[in-house]
């Protein structure tokens, strides 16, 4: 199977502005704004709330005025989105509006004061109070994720930027990066070999396995979104991994012809919610996140199968992977057709639980 | 594959979480971390825990002491571990930041969690450290008062003007050390051993009994497992 541009990009309701851009296909990510004159998207990555200068001030009483709104509208959701798409309740949002004030205020002794009526001070803040006021009705009205209101996602011991355009790395994922960690810890090879991490969005995997596994050779991040790739080299500045993590784009395996049948490991989170699930998404996830990111054709598989058939030809003999999947019946199916179609080349296959106990990850070896 | 070694997972075991940002407040920003836990009864570890101990790998059975000088990792395989998590299909389908962290030890029953973090990878090492503690307020060795000497882990947390705390023992370990746990463990040890008695616990440590009390009382879950032990025998608390 080839992936081309156009297959991934026609079918789906990709932003207009990104799509021309990535036709254009004209720069790296990071000349972008050398040609300001072009589409009116800027390829340099937002900075997340909390690592914004605090150089807006309010008075207490006008942050608390808001707060006591923001948490007023959050009371007042209930259980609305959980019977309407199974989206957050109360009790997550205000856990959220607490994280906000966490991202947005400097000082956090403030909000053990949040009790107190004329508190008389003033709140050193990382944005303005309208635009806190704007963040939170989106937040509550548009179903915008928390995560790109304050432009960040804790991801194990990680905090990573994320913006629209890019997949929110999920908590699933972090056990990708303790199965490499615990295959390399035992294996000298894997672990001065070349990686690579496929679709990686907002770069978690590749700095996860990067940073955390003691690999000494390099990681590879693809991915076929400029503004991932924008975001993901953001990240792995901010963690100094530069020199150990090279972020490409392109489709799949497309940017790493050089090292063909060299890989010593695999790692991807590739799109696999089935087309016509698409539609009954969680608002957050479904009309906010990149379709091109979660999609995986009709019945989810399209890219994990590319991956299966990559994985043959490009891990190295000995070589190990890990792919995360929609759950018990992708494993199986691609356990299957690894079986039956790959056999040749790839071997020891295992399907492994996440820690809800949803068969998540299929994990092998190259002969 | 050895990483099913690093836990054990229990699928089907799912709570709801309850979520209450106030109580999460209190835990976040004061440094004691246990007001959301479950509190068992002490355990008097005994051959029978260690029966249903891990073992080493040499074989031995696990004393109580020992689990907190096992590594984090060796740690949490005695663990049954659970991630408070919603139902539902999970994985791209979803975005609840559900992140809670409850690990089980299953050798002695104590049960610890952590969801204050957004990450649950560092709710994960939060409910390691508070696991550390309950261990050392729960799990109780018998002493042998005849021939008491007090292990270098409970003389680092003494205060210096104990008679039988040489200067090699180096500064005091105060409680918000991560070492603190392994002589609080022990100063528990001798002070069950002596049914709850300040005064005779302070003649073994080389202490005045009122600097033992102040010992006591500068830590809160200290303090409350000495006042639980003194009711059961009624005696007064320290206050």
């Amino acid at each position: 199977m080839k992936l081309s541009l156009s297959s991934v990009y026609t079918p789906y309701s990709f932003p207009i502005i990104l799509k021309s851009y990535a036709f254009s296909n004209l720069c790296k990510p990071f000349c972008s704004s050398a040609l300001s004159s072009s589409p009116p998207i800027s390829l340099k990555p937002q900075v997340p709330l909390f690592l914004r200068p605090p150089i807006y001030s309010t008075k207490f009483c006008d942050f608390k005025k808001w707060h006591d709104w923001a948490k007023g509208i959050a009371s007042s959701i209930g259980s609305t989105f959980v019977n309407s798409d199974n989206g957050p309740d109360s009790s997550i949002l205000c856990r959220e509006l607490k994280w906000l004030m966490e991202d947005a205020v400097e000082d956090h002794s403030l909000f053990s004061k949040m009790g107190f009526e004329n508190y008389d001070e003033r709140v050193k803040m990382r944005v303005g109070i309208e635009e806190l006021y704007d963040l939170w009705k989106e937040r509550i009205e548009k179903r915008r994720p928390f995560q790109y209101v304050v432009g960040c996602e804790h991801w194990r011991d990680l905090v990573l930027s994320v913006q629209e355009g890019v997949l929110i790395p999920r908590p699933e994922t972090e056990l990708i990066v303790d199965f490499v960690c615990d295959v390399v810890s035992k294996n000298e090879d894997l672990k001065r070999g070349v990686w690579a991490d496929l679709g990686t969005g907002s770069g978690a995997l590749a700095i996860g396995i990067g940073g955390a596994s003691g690999i000494g050779g390099r990681v590879i991040a693809t991915d076929i979104n400029p503004v991932s790739v924008a975001v993901a080299a953001y990240n792995v500045q901010r963690y100094c991994l530069q020199d150990k993590i090279e972020v490409r784009e392109g489709s799949w395996f497309e940017p790493l012809k050089d090292i063909e049948g060299k890989l010593a490991g695999l790692v991807s989170n590739p799109p696999y919610i089935p087309s016509k699930e698409i539609s009954g998404l969680q608002a957050e996830v479904g009309r906010h996140e990149p379709r091109v990111a979660l999609d995986g054709g009709i019945d989810g598989m399209d890219y994990l199968f590319h991956l299966c058939d990559g994985a043959a030809l490009f891990l190295k003999p000995g070589g190990y992977f890990a792919f995360e999947t929609n759950g018990e019946q992708q494993c199986r199916a691609l356990v299957d057709y690894m079986k039956n179609k790959r056999s040749e080349s790839l071997c020891n296959f295992e399907i492994v639980a996440d820690f809800a106990g949803i068969q998540r990850f299929v994990i092998g070896f190259h002969h | 594959m050895a990483h099913k070694l690093i836990w054990k997972w229990k699928p089907t075991f799912m709570l709801p979480l309850t979520f209450n940002s106030q109580s999460k407040h209190v835990i976040r920003f004061h440094h004691h971390p246990f007001s959301s836990l479950k509190i068992h009864h002490p355990i008097n570890y005994t051959t029978t825990a260690a029966a249903a101990a891990n073992t080493s790998n040499n074989g031995d059975c696990v004393k109580a002491k020992e689990f907190l000088e096992l590594t984090d990792e060796e740690l949490v395989r005695q663990c049954e571990m659970d991630f408070l998590k919603s139902s539902g299909a999970g994985g791209q389908h979803r975005n609840k930041r559900e992140s809670a962290v409850r690990l089980k030890h299953l050798p002695t029953g104590i049960i610890a969690q952590a969801s204050e973090d957004r990450s649950q990878h560092m709710n994960r090492d939060s409910a390691v450290k508070r696991l550390r503690a309950l261990i050392a307020l729960k799990v109780r060795k018998t002493v042998d008062l005849d021939a008491y000497s007090p292990p270098r882990e409970l003389l680092q947390i003494l205060p210096p003007k104990s008679t039988v705390r040489g200067s090699e023992i180096g500064p005091q370990i105060g409680p918000k050390n991560q070492k603190f746990a392994l002589g609080m463990q022990a100063l528990l040890d001798l002070i069950f051993a002596v049914e709850g008695s300040i005064s005779e616990a302070a003649k073994y440590i080389g202490l005045s009994t009122g600097a033992l009390s102040r010992l006591i009382l500068s830590d809160d879950s200290l303090r409350k497992e000495v006042n639980d032990l003194r009711a059961s025998k009624g005696m007064k608390p320290l206050k």
